[in-house]
């Protein structure tokens, strides 16, 4: 038993940390509902932090980089990046996104021209996106991703040796990860709007109505994290799964406290609180969403 | 690529296994074989109660009751881990120490650094020697949450204390031979108050069980009618309790290991389900995944408490998010059995009926669930305090 993060973990985090502070607070001038940048995307794959998996780091350290980014208001694709890609090809290119096959009426985050698609159904495929594939999803993409549809497969693709479940378990993995940063975001963006924000001559955050509810978000956050890095330590397909219920379920209780918390303010664009909420509400229907975890880890754990 | 040779790693290594296994096989070599049926009674209940000193002498024989205190002080001086796994496996087999898993935890300790060499002398063999049963005069009618409101009054006679007040939901006291007294001295809140170490069977003292869901003599009033106590039965200085109770729960901050039992009571009513054809529907098997996912966030959550204390840090108030976590599982896991199988607590499972009674209290015992959220509020997330 040992759940000390590595120095090499540390110094990774630190030099996120380090890379991303200028992306810590939103411009959200004209930023809409999602907020990306090709700058940040570029400085993050120069740096090798999408990489750690390939450079022997391991799962764990694969998720700590996935949770961290969640927590920045940009929206980054490490997710499938830094967990899923290495296992199927070390040599394939940052740029991946994650269908399921049969799910082809879902927008797909990341979906552009270019990017690799992985569709992940009975065995594990990928094909190069063309414009021909994609389906511009317009302005009125709620979620706080990038997002297309896809038009269709194309005849033909690339076939992975790796395992559909192992590929399932990864993502799952991944989902968790991106959950815990998510959900760590959020409340830190609440919190500090709570406690500057007053009413009846008091900050919001003196009143116990709201307190204890932030509480139990801070507790569902952490539970969130630690199932993540347990699933990403012993490579179970149960912890995984238990690990993206927990997840799906943590953003589904907290969510609408979140917002609830910050009034009208969280219904705005001028407020980054939805850039984390519209992404933990893409997640939560992802792999099946909350059910369909909950079975894949009642398989696992009781057969 | 790693410098320090070690990884994250969520696995008990072989020596942390081999000492599982040694706890695991003490409890199959001596537990009677209507063993679950017995535990059901409660750790209170008179049958455990004798049965724990048994019990707790063959523990000491095989140097396990009392393994993580220092060697100079008789333990061996293991570490946190082996605490852990000293707790978890002790409470998921229902707790055969009784109410004894309180003096090894944390009023041995607590007496090794404040007891004076008379105190030492009188109270540790007892306690080493699994014979002792202690109680905690903490709650009082009017202070439970609130305790630095408690109004059991100590005042000084010459070399006695005279004692006049009431606790209430007392663990253990029916059976208790010694008490852990909090008394006012002074009206100072939290220097005001003062510990005494007062035998039970000291003339004023009245004790009445009060009937409850959680066992058979769990809960107690304890009427202290003009109690004589000798100073010397003074624990530390006047005034000094609320440090002293500090120290206590630094111990004790992550409390019982709920999490453990939980999860063994949900594989066991997945089993009993199975063994039905019950645990095909999907309805019930999503319902038992999310206890499995909340046993495991509050053990995880936990263990990263413990990692901090293996590594000498202070554990603070994150230890209140782990703790709130297990609430959340213990009551998970309740519901579970009482909407699939409501026959458990109704005699069909000791077992389940066990967990569920202890289980209840989760959010109450040794600290109500709010008080964790408050601490959460103003230490972990730093929001502004509420006005008083």
């Amino acid at each position: 038993m040992d759940l000390a993060l590595t120095d090499d973990q540390r110094e990774i985090l630190a030099a996120i940390d380090a890379l991303t502070r200028p992306y810590a607070a939103a411009n959200l001038h004209g930023a809409g509902f999602a907020l990306t940048s090709g700058a940040l995307d570029a400085e993050l794959a120069e740096g090798g932090f999408l990489d750690v998996m390939a450079m022997g780091l391991g799962e764990v350290t694969a998720a700590l980089v996935v949770e961290r980014l969640a927590r920045l208001p940009y929206a980054v694709e490490a997710q499938a990046a830094a967990l899923v890609r290495p296992a199927l090809d070390a040599a394939m290119p940052c740029g991946v996104c994650l269908v399921e096959e049969g799910m082809l009426h879902r927008p797909v985050r990341y979906l552009t021209a270019g990017v690799t698609v992985i569709v992940v159904g009975d065995v594990v495929r990928s094909f190069a996106a063309g414009p021909e594939h994609i389906r511009d999803a317009g302005d009125e993409v709620l979620f706080a991703y990038p997002m297309a549809y896809l038009t269709g497969l194309p005849g033909a693709m690339q076939t992975h040796a790796i395992g559909a479940d192992e590929v399932r378990r990864l993502w799952r993995v991944g989902l968790a990860a991106e959950s815990a940063g998510l959900l760590a975001g959020a409340l830190a963006s609440t919190v500090a709007h709570v406690s500057e924000r007053k009413q009846f001559s008091r900050p919001l955050a003196t009143f116990q109505a709201l307190r204890h509810r932030l509480a139990e978000a801070q507790v569902l956050t952490n539970g969130c994290y630690w199932l993540a890095l347990k699933a990403a330590a012993s490579g179970d397909a149960g912890d995984a799964a238990l690990a993206a219920l927990y997840a799906q379920d943590a953003a589904r209780r907290a969510v609408y406290d979140l917002h609830q918390f910050l009034g009208a303010m969280g219904m705005t664009l001028e407020h980054p609180l939805h850039l984390w909420t519209y992404r933990l509400k893409a997640l939560s229907s992802e792999l099946g969403g909350r059910g369909e975890n909950a079975l894949a880890a009642a398989d696992a754990i009781w057969g | 690529m790693d410098n320090q040779g070690h990884a994250m790693d969520f696995a008990w290594d072989d020596a942390q296994l081999a000492f599982r296994e040694s706890l695991t096989g003490f409890l199959a070599a001596h537990l009677p074989q209507d063993w679950e049926a017995f535990s059901q009674a409660g750790p209170a209940s008179a049958a455990l109660t004798e049965y724990a000193r048994g019990f707790c002498g063959a523990l000491a024989g095989e140097g396990l009751l009392f393994p993580h205190w220092p060697t100079e002080a008789g333990g061996k001086g293991l570490g946190p881990w082996e605490q852990q796994s000293l707790a978890e496996v002790m409470w998921a087999a229902g707790e055969p120490r009784g109410g004894q898993y309180m003096n090894v935890n944390w009023i041995g300790p607590t007496l090794l650094r404040y007891g004076s060499t008379a105190q030492q002398a009188r109270y540790l063999p007892p306690i080493t020697e699994g014979k002792a049963l202690w109680c905690q005069g903490f709650s009082e009618p009017g202070s439970g949450s609130d305790l630095a409101s408690l109004r059991t009054s100590a005042v000084r006679e010459g070399d006695t204390y005279r004692v006049n007040g009431q606790k209430i939901w007392t663990s253990y006291a029916g059976l208790a031979d010694t008490c852990f007294l909090l008394t006012r001295t002074s009206e100072d809140k939290k220097r005001g108050i003062t510990i005494l170490l007062v035998p039970m069977d000291t003339p004023g003292i009245t004790v009445r069980q009060i009937p409850s869901l959680i066992g058979a003599g769990d809960i107690h009033e304890v009427f202290f009618d003009d109690v004589i106590v000798p100073a010397g039965q003074r624990l530390g200085e006047e005034g000094q309790a609320w440090e002293i109770v500090g120290f206590s729960l630094t111990n004790e901050r992550l409390g019982i290991p709920r999490f453990h039992l939980a999860r063994a009571a949900l594989d066991r009513g997945v089993a009993m389900l199975q063994a039905r054809d019950a645990f095909a529907r999907e309805a019930v098997r999503i319902e038992a995944a999310r206890c499995a996912g909340l046993c495991e966030a509050a053990r995880n959550a936990s263990y990263a408490i413990i990692q901090t204390r293996v590594e000498g840090g202070k554990v603070g108030s994150e230890a209140s998010s782990a703790r709130y976590a297990t609430v959340m599982a213990e009551r998970a896991v309740c519901e579970f059995v009482a909407e699939f199988l409501p026959e458990a607590l109704a005699g069909a499972s000791p077992y389940l009926m066990m967990h569920h009674q202890r289980g209840i209290v989760a959010g109450i015992a040794a600290g109500a669930a709010e008080i964790q959220l408050n601490i959460i509020a103003s230490d972990v997330l730093g929001l502004p305090r509420e006005p008083r």
